[in-house]
């Protein structure tokens, strides 16, 4: 997002203002409120006698908060103001804006206060593809508010505008003829409500009231706590404390609140485009999130097996079993010019789904959910077998049903060249990305466990673990390239190798499909300067065909993806190769004042000294909020055996002593220590020197 | 000529379990315009209809002619939700959960099914 624009959020609702807290939408710039992926606003300009305030300053307080303090403008240059300006918006619902103006001067003043409204209802599709509008548009005054309103056929979304101060309002805006006695005040509260006809979410009121700060009883909202209480951290080194902090506060502000399981939220992907529900994104985040709270991801799971594919529908490449990659709610959707009611187009969700359920029993201790979702688990693994695995070959390969608006590349890196070969030239589909086999193998192994120990079930656990031992074995023969020592990044519709080296061999390590002897050279080719940035590792690696380190999943660094990288290299026993990682992470973390955006740049760091942030990242995004969370799990090596929690730390000699206290699980709660010894300086010269390993799961 | 929406409801209450219900508990009110009300009560994926009128815990309105669209798998539930033709009122994530009771679209062939689309 822009320096000159300032955003505010609450579940999927969320204001994009500039700095004035006005809201001027043009095709270049997405300012607006939106909720339920719908423009609800796109022009909101206060002005005092004519005039358009100056900024003195800004401040979000708050995720879903923003003070505004202003001036009136002159149309010239600054001169001393006699009259100050101050708005506070609270979002949630729409929004609710406290208006008030101070008096400074000896003299009453005469004023006239005006807000100009308009919305264009946009769906965000719309915004990003730059469509033209279906339906009409209209206004209407009622007694007391303003409505802005949208109709095509019966899909109507009308935006509700009301005043406590007496106005005269009219089509475009609301007018207040204001007079301010010698060092007073006048104020308003202006309610803007975003209204969805006949889904039963028709708010009348938005969510915070005048003067208001704290919730009503409907929200759920608590700044620092993800709902629950989050382990305590401290470490000598001052810039973790504050991106561990802002992580948490990120993924509070990013929750979703879906309708169909009232009180309860899950990760939505990111600001501003993703505020909602993403299979991968809210299972990834969930599962980087465990250690320090659960809840995200119990409700995930309950809300993913409810949309479970039941049918074989080509135009939401839904298939019996399949965990859905992204619901959306605004028109395009409604009147299926989308496919998102919700979206299946993804091969990896549904083996990730499998993965978190066990993950998440491995943490809380959890029975009845895995209990709970045995027959949605099982659908899952019926799934892999008879529709992810396409062609028979026993990989699990994707094609779109859907050629017109489903996804080209339905792995996580789903930009449509990021599946290329050396020489540059795009593989063809159906393509089986190396990181799927991965999944379904950890799947395959961790629902074993289930079915023994849960589901009584050990026909099928001995089934599993067989099926996922011959998926290794063939694997580790199929995707090898000799010559160059890694696993291809896919084989393609073709039955060829697609021999770009890429970060996803790093996803192959976290879920142990990785034969041991091979396990050096790719932590060699991980840790080399090809695909180690000194920040982190690049999606592509320097010097192949594909490589730019601005495109987005050709050479760009992304925090999620190297969090999982850490913990593959902590799997087999590189600690200090994953403390380096880790380092890289969090030193970046610093100049982002401990956001990490969704990608940055993969220049060398040498070349540039600071980290740059991909053009168009979502900030903040769920899974790199979730980075610096699963990063802390890796260092601090902490890994649930049974009943205990294992502490096994390498920490980066920088951070010098850590602290992490009050890890819940199903232990109870308790502390880890560590103090760093890991030198990553040093490391930075010798990066192409392979480690010895020291432990393997 | 055959009642689709009497039909579809008669064989709701043979099937008499639905798997793809097992977690699922509420009663489900369908207020077909035209034809009046159906009671379908789920108790753990077990299947009762009714047409005496009983308490529930969310209703769903909508024309005929919608339903028996759905009724044979040529329009989406929630799509239809969404455009504002079928109103929902009290537990959504019931009312979600009864899409699994409508045919697969696959069924009746997905090219009739796409060209019903556009």
């Amino acid at each position: 997002m822009s320096d000159r624009t300032i955003s505010v959020l609450e579940g999927n609702n969320f204001v994009v203002s500039d700095l004035r807290g006005d809201i001027d939408a043009s095709p270049t710039e997405p300012l607006g409120l939106f909720a339920w992926d719908t423009r609800f606003l796109s022009r909101w300009l206060l002005t005092v006698d004519g005039q358009r305030p100056n900024v003195l300053s800004t401040d979000d307080l708050d995720y879903f908060y923003v003070q505004f303090f202003l001036v009136p403008g002159t149309g010239t240059i600054y001169v001393d103001a006699d009259l100050s300006i101050i708005r506070k918006r609270a979002v949630g619902n729409g929004f609710h804006e406290d208006l008030t103006i101070l008096n400074h001067k000896d003299q009453p003043v005469e004023l006239k206060v005006r807000i100009e409204a308009a919305a264009d209802f946009v769906d965000l599709f719309e915004v990003k593809d730059k469509l033209t509008k279906k339906g009409e548009c209209y206004q209407r005054i009622e007694s007391d508010r303003l409505v802005l309103g949208y109709r095509r056929e019966t899909f109507v979304r009308e935006t509700l505008i009301t005043a406590s101060a007496k106005t005269d309002i009219d089509e475009h805006g609301l007018s207040f003829a204001v007079h301010i006695e010698p060092h007073g005040e006048w104020t308003t509260c202006l309610e803007v409500v975003a209204g969805l006809g006949g889904l039963g979410e028709y708010h009348e009121e938005a969510t915070y009231g005048h003067g208001d700060r704290r919730a009503r009883p409907n929200v759920k909202m608590s700044l620092d706590k993800l709902g629950e209480a989050v382990p305590r951290l401290s470490c000598d080194w001052p810039s973790l404390q504050v991106t561990y902090r802002r992580s948490l506060i990120d993924l509070a502000a990013l929750r979703f609140y879906p309708m169909v399981l009232p009180g309860q939220a899950l990760p939505a992907a990111g600001l501003p485009w993703f505020m909602t529900l993403f299979g991968r994104d809210s299972i990834i985040t969930s599962y980087q999130a465990l250690p320090f709270g659960s809840r995200l991801a119990v409700t995930t799971l309950l809300v993913l097996a409810q949309r479970q594919g039941t049918r074989i529908d080509d135009f939401r490449d839904e298939e019996p079993g399949k965990i859905l990659h992204e619901q959306r709610f605004g028109e395009m959707t409604a009147f299926e010019e989308r496919p998102h009611s919700p979206y299946y187009g993804a091969a990896d969700v549904t083996p990730l789904f499998l993965i978190l359920l066990d993950e998440v029993e491995r943490w809380t201790g959890n029975a009845e959910l895995v209990r709970q979702l045995e027959m949605e688990a099982r659908a899952a693994l019926t799934w892999i077998d008879k529709y992810g695995d396409r062609n028979g070959d026993g990989y699990v390969e994707y094609d779109r049903r859907n050629k017109e608006t489903g996804l080209e590349n339905q792995c996580w890196k789903d930009s449509w060249n990021s599946i290329q070969f050396a020489d540059g030239t795009i593989s063809r589909l159906p393509r089986a990305t190396c990181e799927i086999q991965g999944y379904v193998y950890d799947a395959k192994r961790r629902c074993a466990r289930l079915a023994r120990q849960l589901w009584n079930d050990p026909a099928l656990a001995e089934q599993l673990e067989k099926e996922a031992a011959e998926l290794k074995r063939r694997f580790n023969q199929d995707y090898w390239l000799e010559d160059r020592e890694f696993f291809a990044l896919a084989i393609d519709g073709d039955g060829r190798k697609v021999d770009s080296l890429t970060s996803n061999i790093g996803h192959l390590l976290w879920s142990g499909i990785v034969e041991d002897d091979k396990a050096e050279a790719v932590v060699r080719h991980l840790m080399g300067e090809k695909l180690f940035s000194g920040w982190g590792v690049r999606t592509m690696a320097e010097g192949e065909g594909g490589y730019n380190p601005i495109g987005y999943h050709v050479g760009t660094v992304w925090p999620h993806d190297n969090s999982f990288i850490a913990m593959g290299l902590r799997r087999y026993g590189y600690r200090e190769e994953a403390a380096q990682i880790a380092m890289g992470m969090l030193e970046a973390a610093t100049y982002f004042k401990g956001r990490l955006p969704e990608a940055f740049a993969g220049y060398p760091r040498e070349l540039t000294g600071f980290p740059v942030e991909y053009p168009t990242a979502c900030s903040p995004q769920a899974w790199a909020s979730g980075a610096p969370l699963l990063l802390l799990r890796a260092i601090l090596g902490l890994e649930p055996v049974g009943d205990h929690l294992l502490v096994d730390p390498a920490l980066p000699a920088m951070l010098g002593q850590i602290e992490l206290l009050d890890i819940p699980g199903r232990w109870g709660r308790v502390d880890a220590f560590g103090r760093g010894r890991v030198d990553t300086s040093a490391m930075e010269d010798s990066r192409q020197s392979g480690k010895g390993k020291d432990e393997t799961q | 000529m055959i009642d689709t929406t009497q039909a579809f409801f008669a064989q709701l209450a043979e099937r008499g379990y639905e798997p793809l219900l097992h977690s699922v508990t509420g009663t489900i009110r369908w207020d077909i315009e035209d034809a009046g009300s159906w009671f379908v009560a789920v108790n753990n994926g077990s299947l009762t209809v009714s047409r005496d009128t009983v308490g529930a815990d969310c209703a769903l309105a909508c024309s005929r002619e919608d339903f028996d669209r759905m009724v044979v798998g040529k329009q989406n539930p929630t799509t239809l939700f969404m455009q504002g033709k079928m109103k929902i009122t009290g537990n959504l994530g019931l009312a979600q959960m009864f899409q699994r009771l409508f045919p697969d679209e696959s069924l009746f062939g997905t090219a009739q099914g796409k060209k019903e689309r556009q």
